[in-house]
């Protein structure tokens, strides 16, 4: 029999150790009795002086031997060889997406998957290392070539099922790599095969796929919306609901806000069939929506599907947030006319004589937008800025002359700017010569390469130069003006501070940082507060990646303690100002801001501060079809190393050649203690042996029965 | 003893406390434990039952193998010359023409001999088998003396025999507690063998010899041999303790011998105590049997027997007593 551990076997010589302390045990208890006349003539012991007489009659000393050797024996690590059904080293991926929370197979797939993973890693060769990957949206490390079964076993523990889209591309690809250090490697693959994303990519290590899973029963929530009417007094919610079932369904919507429950509707699904929701007349005040997918019967209390991560969804009902754009200007009337037709925008106007530190708001909120038309100021706002036609170089951009008829070069496609934009009738009479900062990116370029319009973040402001005043190009005169002046608008005020549409689990979020904010604290669906501080003072945004549970997701700016009591004074005063609201013709805003410099917009103000909030949801029809998926178009992405590509080059089960196959050890443990466990038994029973046999007298004479053997 | 009992004369006048009442009449040499009135006026009712005639020097309530002038015919024998002619059966020597003369059995009294083994392992008991064994000495001694036997008490110590002077008629019985009183145990080991045959020599004539002992000597079975061959009878009361009979031993011990303090090394288990008792049983059936073959008596006693069933239940149904 080998030994893992031959040398514990030193653990023998403990053997002359007990026999000797068993010789030098003489200490015996002194008893006075009347006369040793009887206890002579009968008892063994007193033969048993002679210590080889002890020896032999002494059957708790052969115990304790036995146990010592035993132990010995156990430390040693005794093992029995087998052919291993692994290769040497085994990448182990584990699929952790939102499908592996279903409870189709009990407890749950993840869980079925791990054991099936240690199970299957009892195979694994002497010697052999394991990696194991969870890979969700992307594959993470978790263990990293090991050859110690019990870390394995305890790093599978803190293996949970996430709530993101499955995508076992990157995983695979990343054992592919850990498995081409190895000569002989083999890749585990605890899936469902519900993989939103099926893995494409060819891996040079035989695959072999422990599957979980097989019921298709779920209905899921894949689309959740709010929209506001017209009117801007009520909301709609479009919820769309899948039924990835093969059987019809019949489910309960609940649309729940902070409140309490808002409007419950009934909806009948077709197998593989989608339907859509639309609840009308939301209250305007609800800030956030919750909307479940329960049973049709109240009184079951079982989970109506297999996967209830995406039977709940969230919403985020989007604030009415006014703006506050002051345009600096001679006043054009094209501009103004569109500037106007901006939703939730209130439009202050001055000439570039009359602004300067009295056109700073006093309410302490600042303008979120300042456009310079022809005119630059020498000291730039610390807003964002749109300077039209700067007339000379400044820290937005250098000018360098004029330029006349520029076109328009080849515009980017993807670019958000220009959406919904065409300017492929536009013409430009005259233009100013810049350079592109290095900060900013060309929007619109000319044929010469001198960018037309640019923007970016100058100092973390966002900041766009439009090089022509739109009064030398016929550009106000086409729809595209309007459009591009939105976009424009919309891209520099930033919208929200926060994502307007729903976040996938696992996907980062850039959160922006309010001007007098040190970071952000977050607080997460579990009641968890991440706080968020930038990498530098001047990043005006940070970028959260916790985003692993659905839900809703409280974003709270964090103020210094100074800035946020002016805040709140400032924010309070707020009287003293002619406001004049949007729309505002520039004329008779040409005076106003000049009364006091501050300009303060007639509804209350919105605090920047505020907690804004976000929400995340699975919406993801292909990770919500839990129907186990082909386990065989998994394997086939493994080929041996060597092996010729086609079909005889995939494995298939993915097992090892059987030539020069390694081998497992199988440790006897078990067996040993076992034998440990009876001889202890024994030894107590031995040593013990006067209590049972009068117990068992005992219990013979309570029912009557002579006990035997008292003699 | 038909009036109250009253204290010897030469009782001292002050008797020391006790705390019964009932002992307030003792001597102050009499341990106050041993007897109460209540039990002294019981065994006067009864007498120490003599298996055969005993020889003795004055006439008394006991039949006697030395056939004597009586009434009641024993046997026959030959004429010898020398024979009283008033014996002479001269019925039969008209039918037979040989001369017989007529016996018959002689009522004498008898000696009753008092034997208490004093060793040091008599103290071990609880009660001490030393105290029993004075109790039990006492109770049957008073019979004697109520039975108008004379009685002596010997105290078996060392390798000696130390005897009291004899003593008759129940007024004495006091002086008889006195003597059990006085005896002290041993400090050294015992020779019981030489202190019996020391006893053996200071026996007059035949009587009853009471032997009150543990037995524990290898040689006891040559005491009960060699005081059977006094020609007196031989009562054998062997007196264990509880802790003997059923020892309270458990474990890896070194048993230390009271009276010699010889160590025995045992390791005391349930098998170890079962072979302990067969072996006691095994050691007092072969001294009851040695007993038997000596026409001798032996009543084996644990010490914390209740002194009134023995005397009047188990001595009587062991024929001890009539």
């Amino acid at each position: 029999m080998p030994f893992a551990s031959p040398l514990a076997l030193l653990g023998l010589l403990f053997l002359p150790a007990v026999l000797a302390m068993y010789l030098l045990k003489l200490r015996r208890d002194e008893a006075v009795v009347p006369s040793t006349l009887l206890w002579t003539r009968l008892v063994a012991d007193v033969e048993a002086n002679a210590p080889w007489q002890r020896l032999r009659r002494s059957l708790l000393l052969l115990l304790q031997l036995l146990l010592v050797a035993i132990l010995a024996l156990l430390a040693a690590r005794p093992f029995l060889e087998r052919p291993a059904g692994l290769a040497r080293d085994v990448v182990l991926v584990l699929d952790t997406s939102a499908s592996m929370a279903a409870t189709d197979v009990a407890p749950s797939r993840l869980e079925a998957a791990k054991a099936a993973a240690l199970d299957a890693l009892r195979d694994l060769p002497t010697g052999g290392k394991v990696s194991v990957i969870a890979a969700d949206r992307t594959a993470r490390i978790v263990v990293n070539e090991t050859t110690d079964l019990g870390r394995v076993r305890q790093a599978l523990t803190t293996i949970w099922p996430s709530s993101a889209s499955g995508n076992l591309g990157d995983a695979l690809e990343l054992a592919g790599k850990l498995a081409a250090r190895s000569g002989d490697a083999q890749i585990l693959v605890g899936t469902d095969g519900a993989l939103a994303t099926p893995a494409t990519s060819i891996v040079e290590a035989p695959i072999k796929v422990l599957a979980v899973g097989r019921s298709h029963n779920n209905q899921a929530i894949v689309a959740l919306a709010v929209r506001t009417s017209p009117s801007a007094v009520t909301r709609s919610v479009f919820i769309s609901i899948a039924n990835l079932d093969v059987e019809y369904a019949q489910r309960r919507i609940e649309l729940r806000g902070p409140g309490g429950l808002i409007e419950v509707r009934d909806v009948q699904l077709d197998p593989q069939a989608r339907a859509d929701v639309v609840i009308d007349d939301v209250p305007a005040d609800v800030g956030t929506l919750e909307v479940r997918l329960v049973g049709s019967d109240p009184a079951v209390t079982a989970a109506p599907d297999d996967l209830a991560t995406d039977d709940t969804a969230w919403a985020i009902v989007p604030p009415d947030q006014r703006r506050l754009v002051l345009l600096v200007g001679d006043g054009d009337p094209y501009l103004e006319t569109a500037l106007s037709y901006l939703p939730n925008v209130e439009l202050f106007g001055v000439t570039p004589a009359e602004y300067g530190p009295k056109t700073e708001r006093q309410d302490g909120r600042p303008w979120d937008l300042v456009i310079f038309e022809d005119t630059l100021p020498a000291t730039l706002p610390k807003t964002p800025i749109l300077a039209i036609a700067p007339p000379s170089s400044s820290a937005v951009g250098q000018v360098s002359g004029t330029v006349k008829n520029p076109g328009i070069g080849s515009l980017s496609a993807d670019e958000p700017i220009l959406r919904y934009v065409d300017l492929s009738t536009t013409h430009i009479a005259e233009a100013a010569r810049l350079t592109l900062p290095d900060w900013a990116r060309t929007i619109i370029p000319s044929p010469g390469g001198a960018p037309l319009l640019y923007t970016g973040n100058r100092s973390g402001l966002p900041t766009a130069v439009l090089a022509f005043d739109p009064r030398h190009s016929d550009l106000p005169l086409q729809v595209a003006f309007p459009v591009l002046l939105a976009n424009l608008t919309g891209e520099l005020m930033g919208g929200s501070a926060a994502p307007s549409e729903a976040v996938q689990p696992g996907t980062p979020v850039s959160l922006q940082i309010p001007a007098d904010a040190t970071g952000l604290a977050v607080t997460r669906p579990d009641g968890s507060v991440v706080e968020l501080v930038p990498q530098s003072t001047e990043s005006s945004s940070v970028s959260f990646t916790g985003t692993d549970r659905p839900g809703i997701y409280v974003v709270t700016p964090q103020l210094v303690a100074g800035a946020a009591a002016q805040a709140s004074a400032s924010g309070s005063s707020g009287a003293g100002a002619s406001a004049l609201s949007s729309p505002v013709p520039l004329p008779s805003t040409a005076s106003s801001p000049g009364a006091g410099g501050s300009a303060t917009p007639s509804r209350a103000p919105v605090d920047p501060n505020a907690p804004v909030r976000f929400a995340v949801d699975l919406f993801d029809v292909g990770e919500s079809t839990i129907a186990p998926g082909s386990a065989a178009a998994i394997e086939a992405l493994g080929r041996v190393p060597g092996a010729s590509p086609g079909p005889s080059g995939t494995t298939g089960g993915g097992a090892p050649t059987a030539a020069g196959r390694p081998t497992a050890r199988d440790e006897l443990w078990v067996p040993i203690l076992l034998i440990v466990l009876v001889a202890l038994c024994i030894e107590w029973a031995v040593y013990q042996r006067d209590a049972v046999m009068r117990l068992r007298r005992g219990l013979a004479a309570r029912f009557g029965r002579p006990a035997d053997g008292s003699a | 003893m038909d009036g109250p009992l009253t204290p010897q004369d030469d009782a001292p006048a002050v008797s020391r406390p006790i705390a019964r009442e009932r002992a307030a009449f003792l001597p102050s040499d009499v341990d106050s434990t041993v007897f109460d009135e209540a039990f002294l006026r019981q065994l006067e009712r009864l007498l120490v039952l003599m298996r055969s005639p005993v020889r003795g020097g004055l006439k008394g309530g006991r039949r006697s193998v030395k056939r004597g002038q009586s009434v009641e015919f024993a046997d026959y024998r030959d004429y010898a010359l020398g024979d009283d002619l008033r014996q002479l059966d001269w019925n039969v020597y008209a039918r037979l023409e040989r001369l017989f003369v007529k016996l018959f059995i002689e009522e004498e009294d008898v000696t009753v001999t008092l034997l208490v083994d004093a060793s040091a392992s008599m103290t071990a008991g609880r009660p001490a088998k030393l105290l029993f064994a004075k109790r039990a000495a006492a109770a049957l001694g008073y019979i004697g003396l109520a039975s108008e036997d004379r009685v002596t008490v010997s105290a078996l110590a060392g390798r000696a025999s130390r005897r009291r002077a004899a003593m008759r008629g129940s007024g004495r019985v006091f002086r008889l507690l006195s003597d059990l009183s006085a005896i002290e145990p041993s400090d050294g080991p015992t020779d019981l063998l030489a202190a019996a045959r020391h006893a053996a020599a200071q026996l007059h004539g035949k009587g009853v010899v009471i032997l009150l002992s543990d037995l524990f000597d290898p040689a006891a079975d040559r005491v009960i041999r060699e005081l059977a061959a006094t020609g007196s009878e031989l009562i054998v009361l062997h007196v264990l303790s509880p802790e003997e009979l059923e020892p309270q031993l458990e474990g890896d011990l070194r048993l230390v011998d009271l009276e010699t303090g010889e160590g025995v090394d045992v390791t005391v288990d349930l098998p170890t105590l079962d072979a302990y008792k067969a072996r006691l049983a095994a050691w007092k059936a072969g001294l009851s049997d040695l007993a038997a073959k000596r026409r001798a008596s032996y009543v084996d006693l644990p010490s914390d027997a209740n002194l009134a069933d023995l005397m009047f239940n188990e001595l009587r149904r062991r024929r001890v007593l009539g």
